[in-house]
């Protein structure tokens, strides 16, 4: 059963890289609920200031992950074919929309910047993961996507 | 894949809302929030505030617009940012070439934050020093020599006898001085410490003495826009400090005042003044900047509320205990104009219709889609208070929307009765005075 796995087209020495790189927005997006609520809760400004900060590092992030995920999606026909992708892709798209906008209202000054706006759509971005990373966790391993054919027969 | 084609279009329609949402409330006309009882709009928080920042284009010979019946020259030009000016008693005009401490970067936006400001300033680098200008009685000005050279961000200048006093951003410092005296090079004495680093958001200290000479007072400006450094970075600041002049002991004057400049006694009541720049990013119209007597032991709303009880959502925690004690300042001069020096006329030489008011140089708005202030304009008094609208009396700092030569800070009355503005974009100390007189 040669090459039936779909293939990873943006990949270094055989690794993909949209994995390896994937785990960077997820933990900051993750941080920003994370540091959102103790800030909501103490209102002590250090917790807004490191919200913006792990928005900023995601969103960057974001720009490589998903031009990796992208070349991947286009780069086999086979991947376009599985529905989890298109969940995966289009979720993770609304997920940095989202954050775009999180990053904006996080630049307010002080309470604002959080409450109420910034948590409910860091909240948001942090439900819309766990589906996405659902998705792409079945791609892979369900499905073998960027995993070579010998290892997995 | 309907929820796949729904997603998308609520992305798309996101994005959309975004854009828009930029733009915020159509600014209204600054005529509506002059004087005592200006009109409040809502609240707008941007999701990006506009930002509309005139390029620097050099004066190249061309000089501000003046009032009719009044003139204008070049005091002194090719300065390395002036901006605030003191006349010494035998005439000697002082000028503080002087800028903020570098900012710290304490989150995303203030790269960008302090990417604007490098765009709204003169990229001439402060002198960080006090210049001497000795006048001729023609009112013609000698070449300035350095009177006090390496100072930390001075703003505030008062002479009290024979004691010079210079606010630097982060101490009262007094140096001897004689009448006449060009250059001073002792070292001088720390009075007290003022709220400087690490942060130091609004860096200029403005300083003036009371008439008997007993008592320092000192505008301490807040922190921050509206707290976004912490409460603990505002420990005294967003007030007005009395410091006693022989111990350096000193008290909250009064608080709630933002960002107070132009310290001044209005000359007939004896009542102390001051111009304050109001909090940004609540839309182009909130909250108007003002000039206002400073009250002892008043509390004018900075953080907690503006103009009386209008409390502003962005602190926390909220103190409905100190909002209630609130005053309204005395007379609103539009918002986001940067009040930033005010001198009450007291020169003969002037015209009649500008005497026994008050000047008030506009630094000029950054967050407002239509520009507002780049002016000096004169607010005539009645009894110790603002009788009358605003007139501008110095403009042409602005060439049409999107180019300025320069922006007025602080002013001062010289010996011969001229008003004297420091330009620290034009790098340029004006002077003006009645058309035709020296």
């Amino acid at each position: 059963m040669p090459n039936d796995t779909p293939r990873s087209t943006a990949r270094i020495g055989g690794h993909p890289i949209h994995p390896m790189l994937v785990p960077i927005p997820i933990a900051c997006f993750v941080g920003t609920l994370v540091t959102d609520l103790v800030y909501w809760k103490t209102a002590a400004i250090m917790w807004a200031d490191m919200s913006a900060w792990l928005l900023t590092v995601g969103l960057v992030a974001s720009i490589f992950v998903g031009l990796a995920g992208l070349i991947d999606f286009l780069g086999d026909r086979r991947v376009r074919a599985l529905r989890p992708a298109w969940i995966h892709g289009l979720g993770n798209a609304l997920v940095v929309v989202l954050s775009i906008f999180n990053a904006f209202v996080h630049s307010r000054d002080a309470y604002t910047s959080v409450v109420p706006t910034g948590l409910i759509l860091s909240t948001i971005v942090v439900l819309i993961l766990l589906v996405t990373g659902w998705n792409g966790w079945a791609m892979v391993y369900r499905h073998g996507v960027g995993v070579r054919a010998e290892d997995r027969s | 894949m309907n929820a796949l084609r729904l997603g998308l279009c609520a992305a798309a329609s996101l994005s959309l809302a975004a854009l828009t949402a930029c733009g915020g409330p159509k600014p209204i006309d600054p005529h509506r929030q002059i004087g005592p009882n200006p009109y409040l709009p809502d609240i707008h928080q941007y999701l990006m505030p506009p930002m509309h920042v005139p390029k620097i284009t050099p004066w190249g010979g061309a000089t501000p617009t003046v009032a009719p019946g009044l003139q204008i020259q070049a005091l002194a030009s090719g300065l390395k940012n002036p901006r605030s000016v003191y006349v010494l008693p035998n005439g000697d005009v002082l000028v503080a070439e002087t800028g903020g401490p570098k900012a710290p970067i304490n989150r995303p936006k203030e790269f960008i934050m302090n990417l604007i400001e490098k765009q709204a300033h003169s990229s001439t680098k402060p002198g960080n020093r006090i210049l001497l200008i000795r006048m001729g009685p023609d009112g013609h000005a000698g070449a300035p020599t350095v009177f006090i050279d390496h100072l930390h961000s001075p703003f505030g200048m008062v002479l009290v006898g024979n004691d010079f006093y210079v606010a630097d951003t982060d101490a009262v410092r007094r140096f001897p001085y004689q009448t006449g005296q060009t250059s001073i090079t002792d070292p001088g004495v720390k009075l007290t410490d003022l709220p400087g680093g690490p942060i130091d958001h609004h860096w200029t200290k403005s300083l003036t003495a009371s008439s008997d000479g007993t008592k320092l007072y000192a505008g301490v400006g807040s922190n921050s826009n509206i707290t976004e450094n912490g409460m603990p970075a505002e420990y005294e600041r967003a007030s007005v400090w009395e410091i006693d002049r022989t111990t350096g002991a000193h008290r909250l004057y009064a608080t709630g005042l933002r960002n107070p400049n132009g310290l001044q006694f209005e000359p007939t009541t004896h009542v102390l003044w001051a111009v304050v720049n109001e909090r940004d990013e609540l839309g182009p119209d909130l909250v108007p900047d003002y000039m206002t007597s400073v009250k002892d032991g008043a509390f004018y709303g900075w953080p907690y509320s503006y103009y009386g009880q209008h409390i502003d959502p962005r602190v926390m925690p909220q103190r409905p205990d100190l909002v209630a004690k609130a005053i309204p300042p005395d007379y609103a001069l539009s918002s986001h104009v940067a009040p930033l020096g005010m001198v009450f006329s007291t020169g003969a030489n002037l015209p009649a219709a500008y005497r026994g008011g008050a000047f008030v140089g506009e630094h000029g708005s950054w967050d407002r889609s239509a520009l507002n202030g780049y002016k000096v304009v004169y607010i005539p008094f009645t009894d110790g208070q603002p009788s009358g609208t605003p007139q501008d009396v110095v403009t042409g700092f602005l060439v049409g929307d999107n180019k300025v030569h320069g922006r007025p800070v602080g002013l001062a009355m010289d010996g011969g009765g001229g008003l004297l503005i420091a330009d620290d974009v034009g790098n340029t100390v004006w002077r003006v005075t009645a058309a035709g007189k020296p």
